[in-house]
């Protein structure tokens, strides 16, 4: 979706001349999970729509005239569900004391996955824990699957696993993801080496302060938006003024006519507005209502026991068994039909090769 | 169908299976081709379905760090797609890989060849330090070659990103013989230089076209280290006596490199040592390496397309596709490969090579159908 024409440029730099981008231009984030706020808005309301449309056939299918007064979500409800999940993410990272690093990491995953899927299919609550877990593994601090869902209450192995594949393809297997506490360390380091940042300026709890702007600008569309160090620096910026003009002056290219501080205002001012309005979880009583809609509106097709959920596992079974069917054939067919005066071996062998050949494409 | 499926489905038609060329516990390689190009590709598919932690370590690392790197001396993946409880990489097709070539007694390699694999590998590994990522198992067969002769860094089952000062890793990393003396003595606390120690090995390899460092277990490794190298002195390692596992192995005096590589020229020999350094800190850096005299000095390094290949072009046998990771515990726990896995097959004493016979029996098979 983000894959216009910029970044198809840019992914053929990176393929041709190695060395000349920077790194984080490539980066599968830079790539594939940046957009404009418009460009995140038509998603979501395209997404939502054909949503809609898909559950309401469904609805109709099974009793014509159902789907008539069933009052579905709207795009900017699913994301405040989606939001409430993300705020849950902190918590449970708390409680198992994991670091910062997979607290982020779930969270972008789980940001990500409702680009490409709808909170009426897949309800936030587990896709939340999938992407916790997924997050344990790609950050480099894996526990077994038993220790998570045993410290979660009512969580069973499958609750986790179940979804694991939809998560990995939603995000299109990119499970590397650069985030703003880290960059806000790495300028909170290079502050301690710029000569006219003396130690009296910079006392640790601007620090505390820029990193709680940063968690809280988990809880938003920033770095769908914006770049980590941009977000860092905003961050630093509504902690104390001074000390991010002072840096980000210090890493103007030489010869620019306009100190890095005011050239970068514009688009600071945004992130600061973003952070301070919508840095924080939605109201509960706000969500429980969309809570209680969705139990209405989800789509019956991923509601295990349901009629049209068992219709659709029939349907894939009966292609499964086809393929089956379709493979056999060409295996005895293969014997059968080789050349009556070849040698036997050669066909054994070729059948053999067949039966080898993969079975699940 | 849903978005998510159906454009995995696409991906997948993208790609076709030819033969399988080899399986191990925990994955099965194809090679295959684009269905709309006919491009030549190694389809790489990891079972998932068995693993009670769902999707495993080295699958998990191997797909985030190859999605990110794109590199000529690092293995494409071209795609990433799932079937049933399958994951399926694809992966650029290459043919050889530097242990084949090593053990091919009818290859004679010139010292510009073994600077051309070397500045290959080392521009490989530079592009994968400069993104602050640690390649943890480089050896010639996760070196491998492609048609043009250009050499990529494969295999990142055990790769991970540097860690934050004051956070442990581990140290069971690293095939034994090209394992640096730090993690033999299990240090947790290390740094890019692990690689290096695992380029140096590589480099006598080259020279010797034999293993440079065979150890038979982790102990004799140490001992085999000192033996070519010396017993590190207080002055030459400080603190590695604190190391948590060490143990005096013995005392062996330091033999000049001279000695072994007689051949070799005075900038080869001094990258080498400095590869070599025990202390991990003043062992030279990726980036010096490239810098280093030995890439100014003649010979200029081979054109890929002239560096010596098998005659045969055969597949590349698959050995090492087992998981490498334990769940147990806490932390991530990283085995390496286990000890009789890391035999390679010498040479016999007259010279001629002894292959497994399950291998040679895999290449006729391949032959014959392609």
């Amino acid at each position: 979706m983000a894959a216009d024409s910029a970044a198809n440029v840019v992914d053929a730099q990176v393929n041709s001349s190695i060395g000349k981008i920077s790194l984080y231009e490539g980066s599968t984030q830079y790539k594939s999970w940046r957009y404009s706020p418009e460009q995140l808005e038509r998603i979501r309301i395209s997404l939502n729509v054909a949503a809609v449309a898909a559950i309401r056939n469904t609805f109709e299918a099974d009793e014509p005239g159902s789907s008539s007064n069933v009052l579905f979500l709207g795009a900017g409800e699913e994301q405040l569900l989606v939001k409430l999940y993300i705020t849950k993410i902190p918590q449970l990272c708390g409680h198992f004391r994991f670091p910062e690093e997979v607290e982020a990491t779930a969270i972008s995953y789980l940001k990500r996955f409702y680009l490409k899927n709808t909170v009426m299919d897949w309800h936030p609550k587990n896709v939340m824990l999938t992407t916790l877990f997924l997050a344990t593994k790609t950050t480099n601090n894996p526990i077994s699957l038993e220790s998570y869902t045993s410290n979660i209450p009512k969580t069973s192995s499958s609750d986790v696993l179940d979804l694991e594949f939809l998560v990995s393809q939603s995000l299109n297997f990119e499970l590397a993801v650069w985030h703003a506490h880290r960059a806000l360390w790495g300028i909170w380091l290079d502050l301690q080496s710029l000569p006219d940042v003396t130690e009296d300026l910079r006392p640790q709890d601007i620090y505390d302060i820029a990193i709680k702007h940063v968690r809280a600008s988990r809880f938003t569309d920033a770095e769908l938006i914006y770049t980590p160090s941009q977000i860092a620096l905003a961050s630093l910026a509504l902690a104390s003024p001074l000390l991010a003009q002072r840096w980000a002056d210090s890493k103007a290219p030489p010869g620019s006519i306009q100190p890095l501080s005011e050239t970068m205002e514009p688009t600071l001012g945004a992130i600061k507005y973003i952070i301070t309005q919508m840095g924080h979880p939605p109201d509960v009583e706000a969500v429980r209502e969309v809570d209680r809609r969705l139990k209405l509106c989800k789509n019956p097709e991923k509601v295990p026991g349901s009629k049209a959920y068992l219709a659709r596992q029939a349907e894939e079974q009966r292609r499964a068994e086809e393929k089956r069917h379709k493979k056999a054939e060409d295996v005895r067919r293969a014997i059968t039909e080789s050349n009556p005066f070849g040698n036997e071996l050669n066909d054994d062998e070729k059948a053999t090769q067949l039966a080898e050949l993969d079975d699940d494409d | 169908m849903d978005a998510v499926e159906k454009a995995n489905a696409e991906r997948q038609k993208r790609w076709v299976k030819d033969r399988k060329v080899g399986e191990g516990t925990y994955a099965v390689v194809y090679q295959g081709r684009e269905a709309s190009t006919g491009r030549k590709v190694a389809i790489k598919k990891i079972k998932v379905g068995q693993f009670k932690d769902g999707l495993d370590m080295s699958a998990i690392r191997e797909v985030k760090y190859l999605r990110e790197l794109h590199h000529q001396n690092i293995i494409e993946l071209l795609d990433v797609f799932s079937s049933k409880t399958n994951l399926n990489l694809v992966l650029e097709f290459l043919d050889s890989d530097l242990e084949m070539i090593i053990q091919d007694r009818s290859l004679v390699f010139l010292p510009a060849d073994i600077k051309a694999w070397m500045a290959m590998t080392l521009r490989g590994l530079e592009f994968c330090h400069r993104n602050f990522m640690l390649h943890r198992d480089l050896k010639p067969n996760n070196l491998l070659i492609a048609s043009d002769g250009q050499l990529k860094i494969a295999d990142f089952g055990l790769a991970r990103d540097f860690a934050d000062p004051g956070h442990k890793m581990t140290c069971q990393v690293i095939t034994r013989w090209y394992r640096p003396p730090e993690l033999l003595f299990g240090c947790r606390y290390y740094s890019s230089a692990v690689d290096i120690w695992s380029v140096g090995c590589i480099f006598a390899e080259l020279m010797l076209r034999t293993p440079y460092l065979p150890g038979e277990s982790d102990m004799d490794q140490l001992k085999t280290i000192f033996r070519a190298l010396g017993t590190p002195t207080e002055e030459d390692w400080p603190g590695h006596t604190k190391l948590p596992d060490y143990v005096p192995v013995g005392q062996f005096p330091r033999t000049p490199l001279r000695d072994l590589f007689t051949a070799a020229s005075g900038d080869t020999l001094n990258l080498l040592s400095r590869f070599l350094v025990y202390e991990p800190r003043k062992r030279i850096s990726v980036r010096d390496a490239l810098n280093h005299a030995y890439f100014f000095a003649l010979p200029h390094p081979s054109h890929p397309s002239k560096l010596p290949k098998p005659a045969t072009q055969t597949s590349r046998p698959l050995e090492e596709l087992d998981g490498n990771v334990e769940m147990a515990g806490a932390g991530p726990g990283v085995k390496a490969n286990a000890p009789n896995k890391l035999k390679r097959k010498l040479t016999s004493p007259d010279g001629t090579e002894l292959r497994p016979l399950a291998r040679r029996l895999d290449f006729t098979q391949l032959a014959k159908h392609s």
